[in-house]
């Protein structure tokens, strides 16, 4: 495997329906292959609005079938056709009244490779996901794609170390963070959490954050999307905080063995120590 | 009482018991000898065995110790409620009460890490507070007047319009050291200073700055831009040689004129675009060799190392599309307005990139947006070496303003380079020499004497389609007889037969000279 990943990130304000977003999308996809990306991910629900300002189960028809519907078979197409691993977090129906907030991924050729499932859900203001959603019993996938071992950890996922450790534990070399997180909320958190993950857990980040502000609430999300590398540096600039934006990396996985031969937290941390966090 | 600023400018333990009138009283120092660094607020003489209440923090309290004397419990109390009230040193003046430092005392002190002073001569500690005191008021004073002095300064400079550039070089001219303005991301936006410190600084910028983010020990001080609950940069002064406090004032003060400059300049030019343009317009000139500005291209978010330098220039699309369409690819490179009205762009990509596909991606792009006007992108052939690209770039811009005009005639492919140009870069080149100059008047003189707006653009046309008649008769809209009586009235004027290949690449070359000087 080379030991460059390019990856992307890319984030978008929300359009109005969903056919121009998945079109949007689509052209974010055909761009980062134009630049050579071996794999990109896009924002959390991506193509929907933020719904989960309001508490309306006529949202509950953004969901749909992983992988069966329509999106994934859609996108599954496009990533064969650039030869572009594709990460995909979007409204996932398992059947009707069963329903998660999911990522899908897709490896270049176009294959499924599996889901992730939010394991931790939000129910604050603004952020009424309980009612959209049933907690993820996927476990910590890792993903062995074209692009690298892949781990997904959607949005506020992130809050909990627990979930970033059990992905490090499982191989990912990049964990991708989905997102939609507001101004005043969590902009204290943004560029503190993943990088401390990152840090950690000896791998690389891709934080996105959708951008704007949506017709369903007053959340301001502010983009920022984001690489950070195994020593909290940002790969390069964080995006705007207000426009559209495709962020392209280059990850040095070299980087990757450099921080585990230093540090050895792997070997050293004590899982028999660890038996009070399991307690329920 | 006045509230207790650790910014405002003090003396420090050591700097007191470094004055003249106070080694007359032959200080020593018996405990707390690693913190004499410490600010001196104001000078307090008491004799009260409860004078840690009556102190707010700061002050250097001087006693004889009579009410102390023969009570070591006392005497610990004493010491340990200065602690606890925060006071900056303990002095006391040997004689009757204690003729030798005493042991309890000095331990506690130790242990609390308060400074204590012991004089060894009888002392009058009048001279003392007056000495101190006079100082600290001047001090206070001189803060006060260079505060109001350096915010009037910075506050005038605004009203009167003046750019960034303007303030930070106010800034730089007080402080005496390199002064950064960043974003959060530490993408400089601006810099003042002199040249060769300023460029030490950028050298590494990136680094510097996040391991900088710490301590102001090493003369770095960095005040945060931002208003209305959100920050938005920070102003650095890297390497502040004189007190803390007074670059402490200075710094808030910069930060406050920035804030308000942002804010009055509300839809000017934004920073990033002042920078971007800043470098591009120093890349362009040459008046510096490229190597010399690398660092400051790095500053600014351009990557610069192992990389293909693109220069592109823009015609017919401002600045800020540009930008936009730059980020909607992931694509690194600055973008600026250059005088002129064209818009420069510089791409960095990586080794391993495609440079042609991405620049003809990147101009599909920028065509399939909104705007009415038609877009030209010109770029010069990818550079490897950071000092090949202010040749690039003035290609670019040469490239672009040759065919800028006539772009709608011409067949020109998506992104235009030297090659695609001909005849018409050279005319561009030579467009102000005096002999082309009275060359295009000689030659099309039977026009120019009585303009007609209508003959010159069929001349135009026709030359430009290769002397195609019934291309020319459609372009303008006549029949082919009502294009022959024109181009018989052009020729009747001019006195040449346009038949005539070389009669008719003179009138080619003349037409292309009068353009060029048209625009």
């Amino acid at each position: 495997m080379s030991p460059v990943i390019r990856a992307a990130v890319f984030q978008t304000a929300w359009t109005g329906d969903k056919e121009s977003m998945i079109q949007v999308h689509e052209q974010a996809a055909r761009d980062a292959a134009a630049q050579g990306a071996h794999v990109l991910c896009f924002q959390e629900l991506f193509y929907g609005p933020y719904f989960c300002q309001v508490q309306d189960p006529a949202f509950y028809a953004y969901a749909e079938r992983v992988p069966d519907g329509p999106v994934v078979k859609r996108f599954q197409a496009l990533a064969r056709e650039l030869g572009i691993v594709l990460v995909l977090p979007m409204y996932e129906e398992e059947q009707p009244g069963v329903l998660y907030n999911t990522a899908a991924v897709i490896d270049a050729d176009g294959s499924y490779l599996g889901k992730y499932r939010k394991t931790h859900i939000p129910q604050v203001k603004g952020f009424w996901e309980k009612f959209y959603f049933r907690p993820g019993n996927s476990g910590w996938p890792v993903f062995d794609t074209r692009a690298g071992r892949i781990g997904v950890y959607i949005c506020y996922d992130r809050h909990f170390p627990e979930g970033w450790r059990a992905l490090g534990l499982a191989g990912a070399e990049i964990v991708f963070n989905p997102s939609a997180t507001s101004r005043g909320l969590s902009g204290y958190l943004w560029q503190l959490e993943q990088p401390a993950a990152a840090v950690a857990n000896e791998y690389f980040v891709g934080a996105i954050n959708r951008v704007g502000v949506e017709e369903y609430g007053d959340n301001d999300f502010y983009g920022t999307s984001y690489f950070v590398d195994p020593e909290a540096r940002f790969v390069g600039e964080p995006a705007s905080d207000k426009e559209t934006e495709l962020v392209v990396r280059d990850l040095d996985t070299a980087k990757l063995r450099e921080v585990r031969d230093r540090w050895q937290f792997y070997r050293d941390r004590a899982p028999g120590a660890y038996g009070p966090l399991t307690a329920p | 009482m006045t509230t207790w600023e650790p910014s405002a400018p003090a003396l420090s333990v050591r700097q007191v018991l470094a004055l003249e009138r106070v080694l007359a009283g032959e200080p020593e120092v018996v405990a707390g000898a690693r913190r004499l660094d410490r600010p001196v607020r104001w000078v307090h003489v008491a004799e009260a065995a409860d004078v840690g209440v009556m102190l707010s923090g700061g002050e250097m309290v001087l006693t004889t110790g009579v009410l102390l004397a023969g009570d070591e419990d006392k005497q610990a109390e004493y010491v340990r409620s200065l602690h606890r009230a925060e006071a900056a040193a303990l002095v006391l003046g040997l004689g009757r009460a204690f003729p030798s430092p005493p042991d309890v005392m000095r331990r506690v002190a130790e242990r609390c890490g308060l400074p204590l002073v012991v004089l060894h001569r009888p002392f009058p500690f009048a001279q003392l507070t007056e000495e101190v005191q006079s100082r600290l008021v001047r001090r206070k004073f001189a803060a006060v007047s260079l505060s109001e002095a350096v915010r009037g300064e910075l506050t005038a400079l605004i009203t009167a319009g003046a750019p960034l550039q303007r303030l930070l070089d106010e800034v730089a001219r007080h402080s005496g050291c390199p002064v950064v303005v960043t974003n959060l991301a530490h993408r400089v936006l601006g810099t003042a200073g002199e040249r060769p410190a300023v460029d030490d600084v950028l050298r590494d910028w990136e680094r510097v700055a996040r391991q900088a983010g710490g301590g102001e020990g090493d003369g770095w001080i960095r005040a945060e831009l931002g208003g209305r609950g959100e920050r938005w940069g920070r102003i650095v002064l890297c390497g502040y040689r004189g007190d803390r406090a007074t670059g402490r004032l200075l710094a808030d003060r910069a930060a406050e004129a920035l804030v308000l400059h942002r804010m009055l300049g509300g839809a000017a030019r934004s920073w990033e675009e002042q920078s971007a343009q800043s470098l591009l317009t120093d890349l362009v000139s040459g008046v510096v060799p490229a190597r010399q500005l690398l660092p400051r291209a790095r500053a600014a978010g351009l990557p610069v190392n192992r990389r293909t330098f693109v220069p592109l220039a823009v015609h017919g699309r401002e600045a800020h599309r540009l930008d936009r369409v730059l980020r909607l690819l992931g694509l690194s490179g600055v973008v600026a307005e250059l005088a002129g009205g064209v818009t420069t762009v510089l791409l960095s990509l990586a080794r391993d990139q495609d440079a042609e596909a991405l620049t003809a991606h990147f101009a599909a792009r920028l065509r399939s947006g909104p705007g009415a006007a038609p877009v030209v992108v010109a770029a010069a052939d990818e550079r490897t070496a950071f000092d090949d690209v202010p040749a690039g770039l003035r290609e670019a811009r040469h490239v672009v303003d040759a065919v800028a005009g006539s772009a709608a005639a011409l067949d020109l492919p998506a992104v235009v380079r030297l090659g695609d140009v001909h005849l018409r870069g050279l005319i561009r080149l030579l467009r102000d020499d005096p002999q082309v100059q009275s060359f295009a008047e000689r030659e099309l003189d039977g026009l120019l004497c009585e303009p007609d707006e209508d003959l010159l653009s069929v001349l135009r046309t026709y030359l430009a389609t290769g002397r195609n008649k019934s291309r020319t008769a459609q372009l303008h809209h006549v029949s082919r007889p009502a294009l022959y009586r024109r181009l018989e009235a052009i020729q009747a004027r001019l006195g040449v037969d346009l038949d005539d290949f070389e009669q008719a690449a003179s009138v080619h070359i003349a037409l292309l000279a009068h353009d060029a000087q048209q625009q």
